[in-house]
C-alpha cells in the first residue's frame, strides 16, 4: 500500500466516517422504515380499490414507496405522507391509463375477447367453504364490497379526496399537497363524495 | 347544512372508515409478506441513492483520478509527439544515409576508397588545426 493509502486508512481508523452523520442517516432510515410499515396495509387497500387487482395494487405502493425512499428521504418526515400519497395516486392513474389504452387495443384484435381486468378465477374459490359463515363477518364484509363498488364508480378526484380525508385521515391542507390542487378543490371533491356515497349506498347502509 | 345532515355525514364517515379499517386488518399474511419486502427494497434503494461523504467514496475518487491522470498523459504525448517531416532528415538519419548509398553502389571497392580518403583529409585537418598556433 502507498504512503498515502496508509496514511488514509489509518485516519480512517482513528477517526471513523464521521459518527454525527451516519447516526442521522440511521435515524432517518429508521423513521422512513416506521413511516412505510405504518401506511403500507391502507396504501395497498387504497389503491385495490381505485385498480380491483390486487399485484396492480401492489406494484403501485411499491413503486410508490421506492420513489419515495429515492428521492424525499432527506425531506422533512412531515412532508412523507402527502409526498407518497402524491406519488401513490399517480402511480394508480397511470396504471388506470395504461389499463384503458390495453383494453382498446384488444376491441381491435381478432378473436374471443377477454376483460383484461376480469381475474383468472382459481377454482378453489368456487368451492363452498363448510366452515360456518359469522353473520357479523359476512355483514362486514358485504358492506365494505357495496363501499368498494361505490368508491369505484365515483370520479377519481371524488375518490381520493373522499379516501385520503376519510381513510387516511390527511388534513384538507396535506390533502391538497397529496391531489395537487388547491385546498377549495379538496372541500368540493369531498362534498360532493359523501353526498353520493350517502345517496348510493342508501339511508339503512 | 342541518343538523340531520351532518350527522349523517357524520355516521357515513364514521362507518367507512372502521369498515376500511376492518380490510387493512384482513388483509392476508402472504400480502403482508410482500409489503414488507417492497418495504425493505425501498429503504436499500434510499441507502444506495444517498450521497456519500467524500472519504467513504476515496478508493472511487482515487481510481478516477489515476485514469484521468493516465488520459492526460497519453493525450500530451500524442500532441507533442515528433512530426516526421517529408523534405527534412535529421543528422543522424542522414549519416546511414551516405553509408547505404556507399554501399549499395556499384562501384563500391572506389567509394569506400573515396570515403576513406576524406576521413583522413579530416584527421591532417584536426591535426593542422592543433599544431597552427605555434606556427
Amino acid at each position: 500500500m502507498s504512503g498515502f493509502g496508509t496514511l488514509t486508512a489509518a485516519w480512517m481508523v482513528a477517526d471513523g466516517p464521521a459518527p454525527a452523520t451516519r447516526g442521522v442517516v440511521l435515524e432517518q432510515t429508521r423513521a422512513l422504515d416506521k413511516f412505510l410499515a405504518e401506511i403500507e396495509r391502507r396504501a395497498f387497500r387504497m389503491a385495490q380499490v381505485a385498480l380491483r387487482d390486487p399485484d396492480d395494487a401492489m406494484d403501485a405502493v411499491q413503486d410508490a414507496m421506492l420513489k419515495l425512499a429515492r428521492n424525499y428521504a432527506t425531506r422533512p418526515s412531515a412532508e412523507w405522507r402527502p409526498l407518497f400519497y402524491r406519488i401513490l395516486e399517480n402511480g394508480i392513474r397511470d396504471l388506470q391509463r395504461r389499463r384503458t389504452v390495453r383494453k382498446r387495443f384488444m376491441t381491435w384484435l381478432p378473436g374471443p375477447k377477454e376483460d383484461p381486468d376480469h381475474e383468472a378465477q382459481d377454482p378453489l374459490d368456487s368451492v363452498a367453504d363448510n366452515a360456518p359463515a359469522v353473520p357479523d363477518v359476512l355483514m362486514q364484509h358485504q358492506a365494505m364490497q357495496k363501499l368498494e363498488a361505490s368508491l369505484r364508480e365515483l370520479p377519481a378526484r371524488q375518490r381520493e379526496a373522499f379516501m385520503l380525508r376519510n381513510f387516511e385521515g390527511l388534513d384538507v391542507a396535506e390533502t391538497a399537497m397529496a391531489m395537487g390542487c388547491s385546498e377549495g378543490s379538496v372541500k368540493t371533491h369531498y362534498s360532493r363524495a359523501v353526498h353520493t356515497l350517502r345517496e348510493q349506498l342508501g339511508e339503512v347502509w | 347544512m342541518s343538523e340531520e345532515t351532518a350527522a349523517k355525514q357524520a355516521l357515513l364517515e364514521e362507518r367507512s372508515r372502521a369498515l376500511f379499517q376492518d380490510s387493512v386488518e384482513r388483509i392476508d399474511m402472504r400480502t403482508r409478506s410482500r409489503l414488507t419486502q417492497a418495504r425493505h427494497a425501498a429503504l436499500e434503494a434510499a441507502e444506495r441513492a444517498r450521497p456519500r461523504a467524500w472519504f467513504m467514496r476515496l478508493p472511487v475518487l482515487t481510481s478516477a483520478a489515476g485514469v484521468a491522470a493516465a488520459m492526460v498523459l497519453g493525450v500530451s504525448l500524442w500532441l507533442h509527439a515528433p512530426v516526421a517531416h517529408h523534405g527534412a532528415v535529421s543528422a543522424d538519419a542522414a549519416s546511414f544515409e551516405d553509408l547505404d548509398i556507399v554501399a549499395a553502389s556499384d562501384n563500391s571497392q572506389d567509394n569506400v576508397e573515396m570515403l576513406q580518403n576524406d576521413l583522413d583529409f579530416y584527421a591532417w585537418a584536426d591535426k593542422a588545426a592543433g599544431e597552427e598556433p605555434s606556427a
